[in-house]
C-alpha cells in the first residue's frame, strides 16, 4: 500500500454518541383534554414498538478503500463533522486499519445527509440503524 | 520552477493553481472525460463500473431504501460533481481569478473523482499479500497519472489546512 493511501476501516471507531434520551411520547388526554365519549383506556400507543425502532439513531460508517489518501480522508472528516485533527486522524486510522469507522449518528434524515456529503467527497460511506440488524 | 513551490499557491487573494501549460491541458482533458462519463446516457457496463466509486451504496442492507436514495440523491450528486468540474475549467484559465476555500475544495473533489476512476481501472489494492495494482499496470500511463493526481491532491489538502 502506498503510504499516502487510505486503505481501510474497522469495526470499532466509536464516536461520541449523541443524546439517545429522547422525550417520551405524550398523550394529549393526559394534558387536560377530556374525552367526550367513553373509550377503553388502553387504546393508546398501539405503535410503541415501531416508534422505538424509528427513534433508534442511525449510524454513518466510512469504509476502507485503497484509493483515497489518508490525509484527504482526515481532512474531509474534519471539514464535514468539525472533528479536531486528532479525532479525525483516529477515525481515519480506524478506517484504515480496522476496515470501517462510525463517523456520525443521528436521525435517518441526518444520517442520509451525512452520507450524501461523504459521497460528494468521494468517500465510501453507508448508513444503518445503530445496534445492527432490526 | 513551479514544481518546487508546489502546484497550489496561496496568495492574499486566494489559491492559484500553479501548474504548467501541459499539466493544465492534462487536467482539463481529464475533467472533460469525467464530464462525459457523468452526462453521457450510456447504458454501458464498462462506464458504469468505472463510476462505481463515485456513487457508492448508502443502504447496503435495504434494497428499497437504497433505490429511494439513488432516485432522490444521484441526480444531485451528479450536479454537484459537474459544478465542481466547472470550477476546474475556470481555475485553469490563463487569467483565472484565485480560488477561495470553496473553489479549491471543488477543484480537489474533481481531482479525487478522477483518481477514484483511475484507481478502479488500475484495481488499486492495499492487500499486503497482493499487488498494489492490476498486473502489468505498474508502468502504464494510467498509473503515472494516478501518481500525479495523488501528488496534486495532497497539495490541495495541505493548502486547505
Amino acid at each position: 500500500m502506498l503510504p499516502v493511501h487510505v486503505g481501510s476501516v474497522g469495526r470499532a471507531g466509536s464516536t461520541g454518541r449523541a443524546d439517545d434520551q429522547r422525550p417520551g411520547r405524550r398523550d394529549a388526554r393526559h394534558n387536560g383534554v377530556v374525552p367526550t365519549t367513553l373509550e377503553p383506556t388502553q387504546v393508546a400507543e398501539p405503535d410503541a414498538d415501531e416508534r422505538v425502532a424509528e427513534d433508534r439513531p442511525w449510524i454513518v460508517i466510512v469504509w476502507n478503500d485503497p484509493v483515497n489518501l489518508m490525509s484527504y480522508v482526515t481532512f474531509v472528516l474534519q471539514k464535514l463533522f468539525g472533528y479536531s485533527l486528532e479525532k479525525a486522524t483516529e477515525l481515519m486510522l480506524d478506517v484504515h486499519q480496522k476496515g470501517r469507522a462510525v463517523v456520525a449518528n443521528g436521525t435517518r434524515e441526518q444520517a442520509e445527509m451525512h452520507v450524501f456529503r461523504l459521497h460528494e467527497h468521494g468517500l465510501w460511506a453507508t448508513m444503518e440503524k445503530d445496534g445492527g440488524d432490526e | 520552477m513551479s514544481r518546487f513551490r508546489g502546484p497550489i499557491r496561496s496568495t492574499r487573494k486566494g489559491f492559484e493553481i500553479a501548474v504548467d501549460d501541459d499539466e493544465a491541458a492534462l487536467i482539463r482533458r481529464l475533467a472533460a472525460e469525467l464530464r462525459l462519463l457523468l452526462t453521457d446516457d450510456v447504458d454501458d457496463e464498462h462506464a458504469r463500473s468505472l463510476l462505481v466509486r463515485l456513487f457508492p451504496t448508502a443502504y447496503p442492507d435495504d434494497d428499497e431504501r437504497e433505490a429511494e436514495y439513488q432516485r432522490l440523491m444521484r441526480e444531485e450528486l451528479v450536479a454537484s460533481k459537474l459544478a465542481a468540474l466547472d470550477v476546474v475549467d475556470r481555475a485553469l484559465d490563463a487569467d483565472a481569478e484565485p480560488l477561495d476555500d470553496a473553489g479549491l475544495l471543488a477543484f480537489m473533489q474533481s481531482v479525487n473523482s478522477v483518481r477514484l476512476i483511475l484507481g478502479t481501472m488500475l484495481e488499486v489494492s492495499d492487500d499486503p499479500e497482493g499487488d498494489e495494482v492490476r498486473a502489468g499496470m505498474e508502468q502504464s500511463p494510467e498509473y503515472a497519472l494516478y501518481g500525479y493526481l495523488s501528488w496534486l491532491l495532497e497539495h490541495c489538502v495541505r493548502a486547505l489546512r
